[in-house]
């Protein structure tokens, strides 16, 4: 049966990785959901603009009426930091006088805000549909992969509410789906180091470095969030300069998903033959 | 800073801290000692490690947040947020960029929000620069 659910993209999405979107949109139609975009989000608010104001909650409330706006009551994230930002803000709105000064703030703009809306993360969401996805696989793959969890879908587990805080498995129990073999590597938790990069460039690539080193003998690298990738991939060109040694492939969830469903490779971003 | 009642100096939240393990010194630096002055609130991944293993259960997180609101942001910090303020989100993308890229993937063509939305929601009417 075919469904559609909201999906709020995110900056990173948007501007440096449309693969991600196009083979998480490939796997999720395959399971007979339609992703309807957002349109006019903004920034979800944290961390950028928290660390200068505590009113950064009415610009995620902002992007949450825009989704009750379009009648959805779940919005799908693909990014640790959005779905960390906007899942935290929902449960701000539960206090009256910041629920009330967010519509205040809204009603200039034709919207309400609930706070009902259910933040959900692709991880999580395909966690959910985990026998489904095991039906359509028909490719078995078989890579050894290096993932890493997306910090900010699973803590902190009170506002999150999902697997285990500290070392979720979800992510894991997808990969294996695949006939992939999942290495253990010691840092599956442990935080890739991207969102240090507005802070401290040297500092996050060496928390960058030190993941891959830590994965070395790995086919691949396997990220569920748009900040890991951005540091592991776009970035890692910066990290490795002239060792190629530490080189590492990396793909993120629904690319590996969409490869052991038989997508077509350019679907999911892919250059053809590249992982036969 | 003012160094949380509730902190009982133990120390877990260095131990699971991805700054403190490249280097850096975060704010767990100051929470495991009260006297430490080289750390810095800027410096986090909001990976929320240290709150989750925090055994006297400190809002580390919030602590760090009202921290960064009263000192001067570092210049990568500062530029996403004027970002924000000036395109509605953190990293800025034209919008014929924007119709490239997602016309090339056949993806649905998106627009961003409207920067004095963004603006007057966040109630920071005066503070952007110049479009």
């Amino acid at each position: 049966m075919e469904f559609d659910l909201a999906f709020y993209p995110g900056c990173l999405i948007l501007q440096r990785m449309p693969e991600y979107e196009a083979a998480a949109r490939a796997v999720l139609r395959e399971l007979g959901i339609e992703l309807e975009i957002v349109q006019e989000a903004a920034c979800c608010g944290a961390p950028v603009a928290e660390s200068f104001t505590t009113d950064w909650v009415y610009l995620a409330a902002y992007n949450l009426a825009l989704v009750e706006r379009m009648g959805h009551d779940t919005v799908v994230t693909l990014c640790g930091s959005c779905t960390n930002a906007l899942t935290r803000a929902a449960l701000a709105l539960r206090d009256p006088a910041m629920h009330a000064e967010a519509n205040r703030r809204l009603e200039a703009q034709g919207l309400s805000v609930t706070g009902q809306v259910e933040v959900k993360h692709l991880v999580r969401l395909l966690a959910e549909r985990e026998e489904a996805l095991r039906t359509r696989i028909v490719r078995p793959l078989s890579l050894r992969v290096a993932l890493t969890n997306p910090c900010q879908v699973f803590r902190p587990g009170e506002v999150m509410g999902f697997d285990d805080a500290m070392e979720p498995q979800s992510m894991r129990r997808l990969v294996e789906l695949t006939g992939a073999e999942v290495l253990e590597y010691g840092g599956e938790n442990e935080c890739c180091g991207a969102t240090l990069y507005l802070a401290d460039r040297q500092l996050s690539l060496a928390a960058g470095r030190r993941k891959l080193e830590a994965t070395h003998g790995a086919d691949l690298l396997l990220h569920g969030c748009g900040n890991c990738h951005l540091l592991l991939r776009h970035f890692q060109h910066a990290i490795v300069r002239d060792e190629p040694g530490l080189r590492q492939r990396a793909l993120v969830l629904p690319q590996i998903l969409g490869l052991a469903m038989g997508l077509p490779a350019d679907e999911l971003g892919l250059r053809e033959g590249a992982w036969e | 800073m003012k160094h949380p009642e509730s902190c009982i100096q133990c120390g877990t939240c260095v131990t699971v801290c991805p700054v403190e393990m490249v280097g850096g010194h975060a704010i767990v630096t100051f929470l495991a000692d009260p006297d430490a002055t080289d750390y810095s609130a800027w410096l986090c991944t909001s990976c929320w490690r240290c709150q989750e293993a925090c055994p006297a259960e400190v809002d580390i997180y919030e602590l760090m947040m009202e921290q960064r609101r009263q000192e001067a942001a570092p210049a990568g910090y500062q530029a996403a947020f004027e970002s924000v303020l000036a395109c509605g989100l953190a990293l800025e993308i034209p919008q014929d960029e924007l119709d490239q890229v997602r016309a090339q993937w056949g993806l649905e063509p998106v627009r961003i929000a409207p920067a004095e939305v963004v603006r007057l929601v966040l109630g920071q009417e005066k503070a952007s620069r110049d479009e």
